[in-house]
């Protein structure tokens, strides 16, 4: 009986419980072990994703910027809209990203944020949409799904710190938190089985190390045994 | 051998006003009346025909038998423009196109028979098209333009392809058709001439002492024994479409359907010059009353980010920019001009059915420009500066981007950059934060007054939660108290 069901249950259309769903097209995050944990091992293209942070300045945009890079690369366009802070090009252009391939967009009103979001996924020439958005409406952030569907567009619905998400919509959840010096990935949510341990990655490793030794604003700083960058127009001491 | 075909309008001046109408709107009663006096009715829509009122008829009486009718004062200007825009949009099936006023296009198509798939299909293009710029229409075929412009006045619809067929064609016809002064249609009806084929007829030398060479030569160009030249017409080298609404428009849904007649009319005028427009603007003119009040138009410029020249493209753009428009008062007319065009080179038609890409969707950015304004959309270069809040360019409005020539900083840079540093006050005194690299010195900008000095550090926060950007200004002492967040490395 076993052995009548294995060749039905290869069938490609056909997923069980404890598997991970097929994503029609997903995109490499550039981290294998993030891939692992994903359904079709990538971020997907024409869903949206929801990430919610725990803290600013983890590492957060550094792990979707392999995904962006490779978009670019294919000249595929980037938009990100209502961004928290201003975008910093210099680290966008030393990450590897073709900054002719973003947009920023600034909207006055949330309503015109979800607008440019909805109109930003369904393009075709549109690659990822990224948003910072606050709400919960069920009904919008349905037609934001549908929308990312359509236009086969990765959107990533950003949350700030505090903000709580919506748990309805998104197919893929993420939370994001730094744990131990490293970026821990919670996937709340996925098309496919719960996964009870977070990703762990080593995102910082990419930064200059901490130093042993704290430092406060009333002690001088150690110097470090790195000499300064030296650069021109900086003024020797 | 040639071969021309004329378009002749007989209820232009009607029509230079009802094609504002929505078809539905159409069904109305209306006319178009001479400024003589008495008024009389030039031309009236199948609903007025249908109330019994006549071409010619005294404007008082048509009014008492339809009092609902609508009635517009004679434009003779405006169906002008109305002519050339048809000529321009002629253009777009043939090289040559020439005016034969006041009601008529002329247009050689026997050079666009074969890329149009031969004559039937030609003309029914040429009709269709017509009828959709909201203009009624009557086609004839013919060698030459006289011929065709005489044969289209008597609505003889099947085409006449060889000149040797032309005089059994044309014999019947009466001379009324003919543009001829009063004096000389006078003496040849008193002489019993009232038909073409009689007048060709008569001994050419008489004809010619009677009545001038000119008759004699006109009736061997419109036979083909003469050539015919005319006049090519030249499309303006600039787009002004104007619009008289047959009623003031109270909001801007009304104006879609005019808009869109309009923004088909550009898009006929930019395919005849092979151009593709970048900017454009769109004048409201508010009603009469108000504008001797000092009311001005309401002007809506727009901007494209790449050189557009398809309807959808334009007309996506446009409905997305005017639902932002606020009506101070009621629209009368609606006139669109371009403003900077430059030259766009032709599509290629699909070879397979599926990779026509005619179905062109309006670009993102210009949506999104049309909505929320030029300053909304920004992009990024990097600029070779070394103080961090310079060092990079933000570029709005459809320009190109500048070449990113600068050459990076060595050392590490945030993702997030505030926009205004963020005074750390004693955070830094109360916990201890981890350093990761630093200090960098930046101490530049004595030029423009926004001159710097601060030492630049990455660091942990106390807690160890996030990875931060924050600098000591040196500028009162090497050791002062003042740290500042600038960037997050998110």
């Amino acid at each position: 009986m076993v052995a009548a069901l294995a060749p039905l249950l290869a069938h490609p259309a056909i997923w069980r419980g404890n598997d991970l769903a097929l994503e029609l097209a997903t995109l490499p995050s550039g981290f294998a072990d993030l891939d692992a944990v994903l359904p079709g091992r990538g971020w997907p293209q024409g869903a949206l994703t929801e990430i919610l942070l725990a803290h600013e300045g983890i590492g957060e945009l550094r792990l979707t910027l392999p995904a962006l890079v490779q978009l670019a690369a294919k000249h595929r366009d980037i938009v990100w809209i209502a961004p928290p802070h201003l975008p910093y090009a210099p680290a966008l252009a030393a990450a590897g990203l073709d900054l002719a391939r973003l947009y920023v967009v600034s909207c006055k009103t949330p309503q015109d944020a979800l607008w440019a979001f909805e109109q930003a996924l369904r393009a075709p020439e549109c690659g990822a949409a990224f948003a910072w958005l606050a709400t919960r409406d069920e009904r919008a952030l349905r037609r934001l799904q549908v929308a990312a569907r359509d236009g086969h567009t990765w959107g990533a619905l950003w949350r700030r710190p505090g903000q709580s998400g919506s748990a309805l919509t998104a197919p893929l959840r993420l939370a994001l938190a730094r744990e131990n010096g490293q970026l821990a990935i919670r996937v709340l949510k996925r098309r496919g089985a719960d996964l009870a341990q977070p990703v762990r990655l080593g995102l910082d490793e990419r930064l200059p190390p901490r130093s042993r030794t704290p430092f406060r604003s009333c002690t001088p700083p150690p110097e470090s045994p790195r000499a300064p960058p030296s650069r021109a127009g900086t003024a020797p001491p | 051998m040639t071969l021309w075909g004329c378009l002749l309008f007989p209820s232009l001046p009607l029509d230079v006003f009802a094609r504002a109408l929505a078809p539905h709107d159409a069904a109305q009663p209306f006319a178009v009346a001479s400024d003589g006096h008495p008024p009389r009715v030039v031309v009236a829509n199948a609903a007025a025909r249908d109330a019994g009122i006549r071409d010619g008829q005294l404007v008082s009486g048509a009014l008492a038998l339809t009092p609902s009718l609508v009635l517009r004062d004679r434009d003779v200007g405006a169906e002008a423009r109305a002519l050339a825009q048809i000529a321009t949009w002629t253009l777009t099936f043939t090289p040559t196109a020439c005016l034969a006023p006041p009601h008529a296009v002329l247009a050689d198509i026997d050079g666009s028979l074969r890329l149009f798939g031969g004559l039937p299909r030609l003309v029914t293009r040429l009709t269709a098209g017509a009828q959709e710029l909201g203009y009624a229409s009557r086609l004839a075929i013919a060698p030459t333009p006289g011929a065709a412009l005489l044969l289209a006045r008597a609505a003889h619809r099947p085409a006449v392809r060889n000149a040797t067929e032309l005089p059994a064609v044309l014999d019947p016809l009466p001379l009324a058709l003919l543009d001829l002064p009063d004096a000389t249609r006078e003496t040849l009806r008193n002489a019993g001439i009232a038909t073409f084929g009689q007048l060709s007829a008569l001994p050419r030398d008489g004809v010619a002492r009677r009545f001038g060479g000119d008759l004699v030569a006109r009736i061997d160009r419109i036979l083909g024994r003469v050539p015919d030249p005319r006049v090519p017409f030249v499309p303006p080298p600039r787009f002004s479409g104007c619009l008289e609404l047959p009623a003031p428009a109270q909001d801007v849904e009304a104006l879609g359907f005019g808009v869109q007649r309009l923004v088909r009319d550009l898009a006929d005028w930019l395919l005849a010059r092979g151009l593709g427009v970048t900017h454009l603007t769109l004048a409201l003119t508010h009603e009469r009353y108000l504008r001797a009040r000092g009311v001005p138009p309401t002007v809506v410029p727009f901007a494209l980010g790449t050189p557009a020249r398809s309807m959808p493209h334009l007309l996506g753009v446009l409905r997305e920019r005017l639902v932002r428009v606020m009506l101070p008062a009621p629209v009368e007319a609606i006139a669109l001009e371009s403003g900077a065009a430059s030259p766009l080179a032709g599509r290629n038609l699909g070879l397979l059915p599926g990779d026509d890409s005619s179905e062109v969707d309006v670009p993102l950015v210009d949506r999104l420009r049309a909505r929320l304004g030029d300053g909304a959309i920004r992009r990024l270069v990097p600029h070779a500066e070394h103080r961090p809040e310079h060092a990079m360019q933000v570029v709005t409005g459809g320009t190109a981007l500048p070449a990113a020539r600068a050459s990076l900083p060595e050392a590490l840079r945030p993702l997030w950059l505030l926009a205004e540093p963020q005074p750390l006050d004693d955070l830094l005194g109360r916990a201890p934060w981890i350093l990761r690299d630093g200090p960098e010195r930046i101490e530049s900008g004595w030029w423009d007054g926004g001159d710097i000095r601060r030492d630049y550090f990455v660091a942990d926060t106390a807690d160890g939660k996030a990875t931060v950007w924050i600098y000591r200004d040196c500028r009162r002492g090497l050791d002062s108290d003042d740290w500042f967040l600038h960037g997050i490395f998110a």
